[in-house]
């Protein structure tokens, strides 16, 4: 069963076809005419157009897979794909979960139990503290961390609790008022600090592991093309001016955290660069939206291995079989109005024009008269092109975006263009504060 | 020209011929002087009366059905309770009609409501989804 929507579920269709798998999807009311329904062999409806009544429906959905007799649910990303409880109640039912297993999806799922495991792989993370019991003890790991730092409240989420201190003089104001914050919204006024990484780089390495402890990594990819919302709009494979030493560092510190774990099937651990320095920010437990452009360079099918290894199957190579060729460049085309805050569209979609040709792979869901809902994520197809070298990329994917025609709502297609036409993506200089700075220049 | 025998023929046959193509129980045409009636047995349907107006005579319009579609809020099984629903049946009060089976739980689908049901729209032991109607319940 394919337990998600849009592009996803077509992809994991199309691997599912190819190993000759048959497919049940799932989809909402508004979903009913969508490509990914009409591609599988049986699809049912779940609920209506809002995600927690259908794409995150368990009972719905699990019965479904047990009334169409599915082995394996493969959950794609985004709504249930993190979801420990889900991937346990799979197991519960006797359907195998495409992914790791509950107890690492939990402990990955929580930051401090996840900081712990790479403390314990020897994995640098972000210098932080645990509570701290005052502003004098907030001084004192200020000091040894250097600033800027950020005071972050331990029951934290959506920016509540917490302050970025710039300066020793701001600390104590800053303590106050970010526990009295996390307190007034919490009810518990606890808060610990971390180091400030100003404007890094967000590189991350994809990794497979199966059940024999067999572990590769399948080389890094930058994500640093980042909306101020930190949604990534452009990803490249492999990193641009990385170092080799770097480039290394990066992919022994993925697989140790992997061994460690004992982690299995397809995982991403995310980390923050800056200068010499390398952070552990965290570890996601599913395919990536950008997972093509690793595809591309190694000509892996990450999808497909990841439904092998969940039948119990092995690798059967070692990373020294995995050869990095070339370079991949992802774009995000969503339904969007760049000029006004990138604010969603939903509508019908008049006219599609996807491009072609050599080294260009295009996944999506939309096509000509398609509709898109106002329900959902509005990612509406990714771009890949790959070249033998990273500037032929650019020149494929810029004759891409050139070929596509999106006509009914506004899109992110020019908005692309203008992000690979800056010199801090040509020359492979940029990192997350490059985004927001380019458009506080444009307003 | 044909005889009164023929032409009496030809409009019951012209009726039975309208009755075939259609959901109608019986289908009567009334006259000063004639009432001609046909109408089908054997097969359950909803009993609709039509009344086609001929030679001038006005048509009597039925009320309109005002049908309600019970529809599965959840994926399961349907099976229908007993004693088992039939369509055609008056509904004096709400009642259960079937149920839904999903993760071994048997979760009841009422007529919410008094009503004739004028079809079952699930097979009964079939797989249902979300949103599918299970049966049209008139409340006219």
């Amino acid at each position: 069963m394919i337990a998600n929507r849009g592009e996803i579920a077509l992809r994991i269709n199309r691997a599912c076809q190819e190993l000759g798998v048959p497919t049940v999807a799932i989809f909402s009311e508004p979903d009913r005419e969508s490509l990914h329904v009409r591609q599988a062999d049986e699809a049912f409806c779940v609920g209506p157009g809002p995600v927690p009544r259908s794409y995150l429906n368990i009972p719905n959905i699990i019965s479904t897979a047990l009334i169409t007799r599915c082995d394996a649910i493969h959950p794609g990303y985004g709504f249930l794909a993190e979801n420990a409880r889900f991937a346990e109640i799979c197991a519960d039912h006797g359907l195998t979960f495409i992914g790791p297993k509950p107890s690492v999806i939990a402990a990955m799922g929580d930051k401090a139990t996840a900081k712990r495991i790479m403390h314990e792989a020897g994995v640098s993370t972000t210098p932080g503290t645990g509570i701290l019991a005052g502003a004098k003890e907030a001084r004192k790991h200020a000091e040894s961390f250097g600033y800027p730092v950020l005071l972050k409240a331990t029951a934290g989420g959506g920016g509540k609790g917490m302050r970025v201190v710039e300066r020793p003089e701001d600390l104590e104001r800053a303590y106050a008022s970010a526990t009295a914050e996390a307190e007034a919204s919490f009810k518990d006024g606890r808060v610990y600090m971390e180091k400030l990484i100003l404007n890094p780089r967000h590189i991350e390495v994809q990794v497979l592991g199966d059940e024999s402890g067999n572990i590769v990594h399948l080389g890094e990819r930058d994500c640093s093309m980042q909306k101020p919302s930190h949604q990534k709009l452009v990803e490249e494979a492999p990193a641009p001016n990385l170092g080799d030493a770097m480039r290394t560092k990066l992919h022994e510190m993925a697989v140790r955290a992997c061994r460690h774990s004992k982690y299995t099937n397809a995982g991403t651990l995310e980390f923050l660069a800056s200068g010499d320095d390398v952070y552990f920010m965290e570890m996601n437990t599913r395919i990536q939206v950008e997972h093509p452009v690793t595809e591309m360079v190694y000509g892996i099918d990450l999808v497909k291995e990841q439904i092998r290894i969940a039948a119990g199957e092995l690798m059967g190579y070692e990373q020294r079989d995995l050869i990095a060729r070339g370079h991949a460049i992802e774009c995000r085309i969503n339904a969007e109005d760049p000029r006004n805050n990138f604010a969603p569209q939903a509508g019908a979609v008049s006219k599609v024009v996807f491009p072609g040709g050599p080294g260009i792979r295009v996944d999506t869901h939309v096509h000509s008269g398609s509709s898109i809902p106002p329900y959902y994520d509005s990612m509406i197809a990714k771009i890949v092109a790959h070249g033998d070298t990273r500037d032929a990329a650019i020149a494929r994917m810029e004759r891409a975006l050139r070929e596509t025609v999106i006509e009914g709502v506004n899109t992110t297609v020019e908005f692309c263009r203008d992000v690979l036409a800056t010199p801090e993506f040509r020359s492979g200089h940029y990192n997350v504060g490059t985004l927001p700075t380019m458009l506080e220049a444009k307003v | 020209m044909p005889n009164d025998a023929d032409a009496l023929a030809d409009r019951v046959r012209r009726l039975a011929e309208f009755l075939a193509a259609s959901d109608a129980l019986r289908v009567r045409i009334e006259r000063e002087d004639e009432d001609i009636e046909v109408a089908r047995y054997g097969k359950a349907v909803a009993p609709v009366t039509v009344v086609m107006a001929i030679d001038g005579v006005a048509a009597f319009e039925p009320p309109p059905l005002k049908v309600d579609a019970i529809k599965a809020d959840l994926v399961g099984i349907f099976r229908l309770s007993r004693p088992t629903p039939l369509e055609g049946e008056l509904l004096a009060t709400d009642r259960e009609l079937a149920f839904v089976e999903a993760l071994g739980m048997r979760n009841p689908v009422r007529s919410l409501g008094g009503g004739r049901i004028v079809s079952i729209a699930a097979e009964d032991g079939a797989a249902v989804e979300y949103g599918q109607p299970l049966f049209l319940v008139d409340r006219g």
